[in-house]
């Protein structure tokens, strides 16, 4: 069985063969490994990789999980399964291009108003998470285009809050 | 004693005093909001009841809905926790006169002490030293940027109302003073329900020492060593130890007599901490007086043997105090982690969310206080403390190590916190070296992702449960072992 993962640059390819009951021989790229493992409970594995026992918390659904291995998180994403359905929100996450909450908040303070000029990294809105404020800035250089919302209202992840229309990067004076 | 008291909180602190007061025989009631119908302090308490929605206003902070919950269950007493009403004069003095007793100072103290300018002003006059700065609010933020200049920057704008960051800006220079005003002031409003601010000189680079003191009704008061809390993050503290590695006999002496100084000029009765900053040069000032159950309150509790809760309620129980300063004594190190539901990787923004997994870390030494648990809902409305992870033993060097192998057993899953990043504090040269100052985080973790050394064994993991995934569906599409009933096997056969 193949597994293809993503990773930075190019998905990585790992063999999977059980060669008997919880026993696995995995094939990483650069070697292949002994897996001996047993299924604790729900989110748990116990897994001896060439001799070495390690426990696993799992969880997340098909094609993307969260691995807990000595208390740090590996998000490992199957490459074949995730492509469509993610991309746009990693690239968002990466690459701000739009003011929209990490989280569900609620709008404290709008900091422009509409057809105000913006500069890259001006805070444009005030947003409380959870007794925390947080200011979202301008991802580029542009002018307020609309303001989506106002003070006391909730927002969800994915509303745009602020739309910023790029300054036209070639406009010469007429 | 008390026969039955109210507990006006949620979360890991209502639990940690229902366990003190299981221990007394004291009945407890819990009270929640509709997100927190099925929340830890709602499922172990004697009688639960329920205040209305999420928004705090018309829960954990409504006064009325809490006074007559006391009422209604025949409550003699309300210990308020830490946050919500703990630190509010008015809840306080409402319940004096509602004839039910307040587990925490009188209102008039918590109303002197809780505006920290008019505590400024208290503190000067008794000869505690302060930080230079303003000894009363202002709202205007010309006065305060006036003010600032005549400081020099940096400053410190803090709400005068309330602590744990929560309405403090560090602010750099001039042009940024207006709106950090604004932003710290609304804030403050929605923190404390006051916009009041003041200003301070900022200090670069002190430790935050704070100790904790206990007074009873007749005058007398001790204090219980110190703490120290220089790591934090937005302000607010993350990792907590006793004793602190700055500290000598000698300036624990002097610093220990400040504070039961400061306790006894402000007529302080109950469980208190009083916090300063000390500075590189040795120097400390009086940074404020936080009028409650304080967070971190257990490393103290693991290394002086003591229960802070059950003192608590013996002296508002009209006990006096049996202790004496001279036999209290501190055995070993103690460190406290908080866990958070944030995200290290994403400026420690929150991260609520259903908790899919976990499990606590357990084994000599550890204490976990703990609020959540597997499938619980972590709302979006309190703060995101989930947790508060002790570890007592009997040197800091050995304390160190059993928090980092009880953090690396810590299992939470469904949701982001900083254990990865606590790990990494507790393992760095400048922590182990006990060089702690308030701008560790800043200076030493600014831009931190974890080290992820075991991405093969994650992915590894990854393909076990998978097989084990697929293994389960095609057991449980057989059925198990459990006969399918005709209903089951005979499918859509209507159509």
């Amino acid at each position: 069985m193949q597994y293809r993962f993503k990773t930075s640059e190019e998905a990585l390819t790992f063999g999977a063969e059980p060669v008997e009951e919880n026993r696995l021989k995995v094939a990483t790229g650069e070697k292949t490994l002994d897996v001996r493992y047993a299924v604790i409970a729900d989110h748990h594995v116990h897994c001896v990789v060439e001799g070495v026992g390690i426990n696993a918390f799992i969880t997340g659904e098909k094609g993307e999980k969260t691995i807990l291995i000595r208390g740090v998180p590996y998000l490992v994403q199957d490459a074949d399964m995730t492509v469509q359905s993610r991309k746009g929100a990693r690239d968002l996450k990466t690459l701000p291009r739009e003011i929209t909450p990490p989280m569900p908040s609620v709008v404290v303070r709008i900091m422009v108003a509409e057809g105000d000029p913006v500069q890259q990294g001006d805070g444009v809105i005030v947003l409380t998470a959870m007794k925390m404020e947080t200011t979202l800035t301008a991802p580029f250089p542009g002018r307020v285009a609309g303001i989506n919302v106002s003070v006391g209202e909730k927002v969800m992840p994915g509303k745009i809050l602020v739309n910023i229309e790029k300054e036209p990067e070639d406009t010469k004076p007429t | 004693m008390f026969k039955k008291i109210l507990i006006a909180n949620r979360g890991e602190i209502a639990r940690r005093v229902m366990y003190t007061c299981r221990e007394m025989g004291v009945a407890t009631v819990a009270v929640y909001s509709d997100v927190d119908r099925n929340a830890v302090h709602v499922l172990e308490a004697d009688q639960a009841v329920l205040l209305g929605d999420a928004e705090p206003a018309a829960s954990y902070l409504n006064i009325d809905k809490i006074i007559a919950a006391a009422k209604e269950t025949g409550a003699e007493a309300i210990h308020p926790g830490y946050g919500f009403l703990a630190e509010n004069a008015d809840f306080a003095e409402r319940c004096e006169r509602e004839g039910l007793t307040f587990i925490g100072p009188p209102a008039s103290v918590i109303r002197e002490l809780g505006d920290k300018t008019v505590a400024r002003q208290t503190m000067i006059k008794n000869g505690v030293p302060v930080i230079p700065g303003m000894t009363h609010p202002e709202s205007d933020p010309e006065a305060i940027a006036r003010e600032a200049d005549r400081l020099g920057y940096p400053v410190l704008i803090k709400a005068a109302a309330g602590g744990g960051g929560k309405g403090m800006r560090v602010v750099q220079a001039q042009p940024e003073i207006r709106e950090a005003c604004l932003s710290a002031a609304s804030e403050a409003a929605s923190a404390f329900g006051s916009g009041s601010i003041y200003l301070e000189k900022y200090l670069a680079r002190p430790r935050h020492i704070e100790f904790q003191i206990l007074a009873d009704r007749y005058g007398t008061i001790v204090h219980l060593l110190e703490r120290e809390c220089s790591i934090q993050r937005r302000h607010q503290k993350i990792i907590e130890e006793t004793p602190s590695p700055a500290m000598t006999p000698e300036l624990r002496e002097r610093m220990g007599m400040a504070a039961v100084a400061a306790a006894r000029a402000s007529g302080y009765v109950n469980a208190g901490t009083v916090e300063f900053l000390l500075d590189t040069d040795g120097s400390f000032y009086f940074l404020e007086v936080n009028t409650r159950l304080q967070v971190e309150h257990p490393i103290t509790e693991m290394v002086t043997g003591l229960d802070i809760v059950r003192h608590q309620l013996l002296i508002a129980a009209g006990e006096p105090l049996t202790l004496v300063q001279e036999e209290i004594r501190g055995r070993g190190h103690a460190i406290e982690c908080r866990i958070y539901a944030e995200d290290p990787e994403q400026g420690f923004y929150p991260s609520p969310g259903r908790i899919t997994c976990l499990k606590e870390p357990s084994g000599p030494g550890i204490r976990n206080d703990c609020g959540v648990y597997a499938g619980f809902q972590v709302p979006v409305e309190y703060d995101p403390i989930l947790s508060k992870l002790i570890a007592h033993a009997e040197s800091r060097e050995a304390a160190i190590e059993r928090m980092i192998q009880a953090l690396s057993s810590y299992v939470i899953l469904g949701i982001r916190t900083a254990i990865p990043f606590l790990i990494d504090v507790l393992r760095s040269e400048a922590f182990v070296a006990g060089e702690t100052f308030t701008d560790f985080v800043t200076a030493h973790f600014a831009d931190w992702k974890p080290e992820r050394s075991d991405t093969d064994l994650a992915r590894i993991a990854y393909i076990i449960d998978d097989l084990a995934g697929r293994r389960k569906a095609t057991v449980s599409s057989a059925g198990a072992g459990v006969p399918l009933s005709p209903w089951q096997s005979l499918g859509n056969w209507r159509r």
